[in-house]
């Protein structure tokens, strides 16, 4: 097993350097509690008819108030936990997952309900071959735990693999993610990564 | 620049069949004939619709073992319906049932037995899952009858077409296995006269296939799409669209009469979310000089090799991915949908003044390159799934008895809700 190690000695943060909402007194404070209560109020195989819209008082929110409850911070707490399938680490410790690389872009016209998550990973090698997995986790993720109305794109960042464009092509390929869901062996990687999401 | 005008039309919602899927649909096929539509489901099986109330007929289930991602019908069968599937286990089916008049001679109380003692294979809603046609090594992305109905195309994620052809009942023979992709091909469609295929692919480029010399190959590559190739399709045979607009001035008539010489266009749609026309070259019967300069090909008796050009693009409607394009027979409309979950209509309109924004305007209107034609959208619907992606969109003719006419044609939307749903085209 560790001959199959692709990265025996990754760089690891502290806990308390990774990003989080109780750090950054900027942002108003929510009546959810913050990020660990929300964490643990999302379940992670939701499929996405039932996806759990974010925890409010008002149970008739109106779209617009639902949108701005999900931001970049958000979207990092959904996923930073997901762990490494080889390492028992977390993305957000291994720094593939940061922060300033999650984006939400806004509807690209005002009758338009869609939204787009776009997630850059940066692999902890360059030619580390889980990069398609770990986007994949990442993308699963996501798609089960946000409301449908989010595009996700998940992308390598350019520059940090030796075939970026080409593992953010399949990635971004809803036809192969698709099939790859349907795939046990890949299905049974995918759940023990973000069994430690819930 | 003045600002587009307003669109004439608005796509009108007529129905949702019912009761929808509970996963992901992903495309459905009008039937050759009979009212009904078949739609390719996640959940392993294909949902048989009727036309006439929007309702399920029946489904064609108990034969793959993961999603059903596309679906054919045999056209030219009479008294039975055909249909072809193409699953993510990497199989192709084939599913035979009666027509409904023959089903009602088997609702006769003394005909069940028979039925029983029948007992071929799989039979749930008259659906028999006749022959299972293995080959492809992965996963099975589209399925297509040529025009004719003995030929069958398939094609896969393991970056080959195989042609199919079948020689009697039930039995099936490959008889081409064309592996000219560098990818997974994401779709094949026949031409509406030609035994010419086109297949399009994540490798983002769309190849085209004839038969030479009881072979098939390659004939043609069609580059120019920055990202994956999700839909083709095919102009119709005899599209109308410029014959209800009066007489056609001399002028017209000689670029329709010259651009009739390149037989039906074809249409692709990619994840680069450009819509791009593409035309053939008319062959030029020029013989191949013989003596010292070149030596006549003793192999090949002649030239098979097309020469496709990308005429023009639609206007860009498409904020992301557009999974489907379809081609209006009736009106020569073409209708596109995608990962943004809208549904667009265009229409080619004949260049009646030349742009304003051209400086040297004699010089513009007498340049015999000139674009004649252009493709305006006519009508658009934000959200027709709602928040959902739209995996495919076709044209059909309507068939409830509330349709205007026996020309009425609707759009037909398949999406990641697992609803597929009809629509009407309304004069504003």
């Amino acid at each position: 097993m560790d001959d199959d190690i692709q990265n025996a000695n990754p760089t690891i943060l502290n806990a308390s350097d990774l990003p989080s909402r109780r750090q950054d007194s900027n942002v108003q404070h929510r009546k959810d509690g913050g990020t660990g209560l929300f964490d643990a109020l999302m379940p992670s195989y939701a499929y996405p008819y039932n996806a759990p819209e974010t925890p409010s008082d008002s149970g008739d929110s109106a779209e617009d108030e639902i949108r701005e409850e999900i931001d970049e911070q958000e979207v990092y707490d959904l996923i930073s936990n997901i762990s490494d399938p080889e390492h028992p680490l977390s993305l957000g410790s291994l720094a593939v997952i940061n922060l300033p690389d999650i984006h939400i872009l806004p509807p690209s016209s005002p009758s338009s309900q869609i939204s787009t998550v776009v997630v850059d990973l940066t692999p902890t090698i360059s030619h580390c071959s889980l990069a398609t997995v770990i986007g994949l986790g990442v993308r699963v993720r996501l798609e089960q735990a946000l409301p449908p109305r989010f595009r996700v794109d998940v992308r390598i960042k350019e520059g940090t693999h030796s075939t970026a464009a080409g593992v953010t092509k399949q990635l971004g390929d809803k036809e192969r993610v698709a099939a790859a869901s349907e795939n046990a062996t890949l299905q049974g990687v995918i759940r023990k990564m973000l069994e430690t999401c819930e | 620049m003045a600002a587009p005008p307003p669109h004439l039309l608005t796509i009108a919602p007529l129905a949702t069949f019912s009761p929808a899927g509970t996963s992901r649909a992903w495309c459905s096929v009008p039937h050759p004939s009979a009212p009904l539509l078949a739609t390719a489901s996640s959940d392993k099986s294909a949902r048989i619709y009727s036309l006439t109330d929007y309702r399920l007929h029946s489904i064609a289930s108990g034969g793959h073992k993961r999603s059903v991602r596309a679906a054919a019908w045999k056209p030219g069968v009479k008294g039975e319906s055909v249909l072809a599937t193409g699953s993510f286990d990497a199989s192709v089916g084939v599913w035979r049932r009666w027509d409904d008049g023959e089903i009602q001679v088997h609702k006769d109380p003394r005909d069940e037995d028979e039925d029983e003692d029948e007992g071929v294979g799989e039979e749930e809603d008259g659906w028999r899952f006749s022959v299972i046609l293995d080959g492809h090594e992965s996963e099975v992305k589209g399925v297509a009858f040529n025009a004719g109905g003995q030929y069958l195309a398939t094609c896969s994620r393991d970056k080959t077409v195989w042609v199919w052809e079948e020689i009697e009942e039930d039995n099936w023979e490959t008889v081409a296995v064309l592996q000219e992709h560098e990818a997974d091909i994401k779709c094949v469609v026949w031409h509406p006269q030609e035994d010419l295929l086109a297949s399009g692919s994540y490798d983002d480029t769309i190849r085209l296939y004839r038969e030479d010399l009881d072979d098939w190959a390659c004939i043609a590559v069609l580059m120019g799409h920055e990202s994956t190739v999700w839909g083709l399709a095919f102009e119709p045979i005899g599209n109308k669209s410029w014959a209800g607009k009066g007489a056609l001035s001399s002028e017209q008539q000689a670029f329709f009469d010259e651009r009739e010489k390149s037989g039906p266009r074809l249409i692709s749609c990619s994840d680069d979310t450009t819509i791009r026309v593409w035309q053939r070259k008319p062959k030029e019967h020029v013989e191949v000089p013989t003596g010292q300069g070149r030596m006549p090909s003793i192999l090949r008796t002649h030239n098979i090799e097309e020469d496709w050009f990308e005429a023009t693009r639609l206007p860009q409607a498409h904020s992301r991915a557009v999974y489907a394009v379809g081609w209006s027979p009736i009106t020569g409309r073409v209708v596109s949908a995608g990962s943004d979950g809208k549904i667009t209509v265009y229409e080619e309109q004949w260049i009646t003044e030349p742009h304003l924004d051209h400086s040297g305007t004699s010089a513009s209107t007498t340049d015999p390159n000139a674009p004649r034609t252009e493709w305006v959208v006519v009508a658009e619907l934000d959200g027709g799934h709602g928040v959902f992606e739209i995996n495919d969109v076709c044209w059909t003719k309507r068939r409830d008895k509330d349709r205007k006419n026996n020309d009425e044609e609707i759009i037909i939307t398949t999406g990641d809700d697992g609803e597929v749903k009809a629509w009407t085209m309304n004069e504003k």
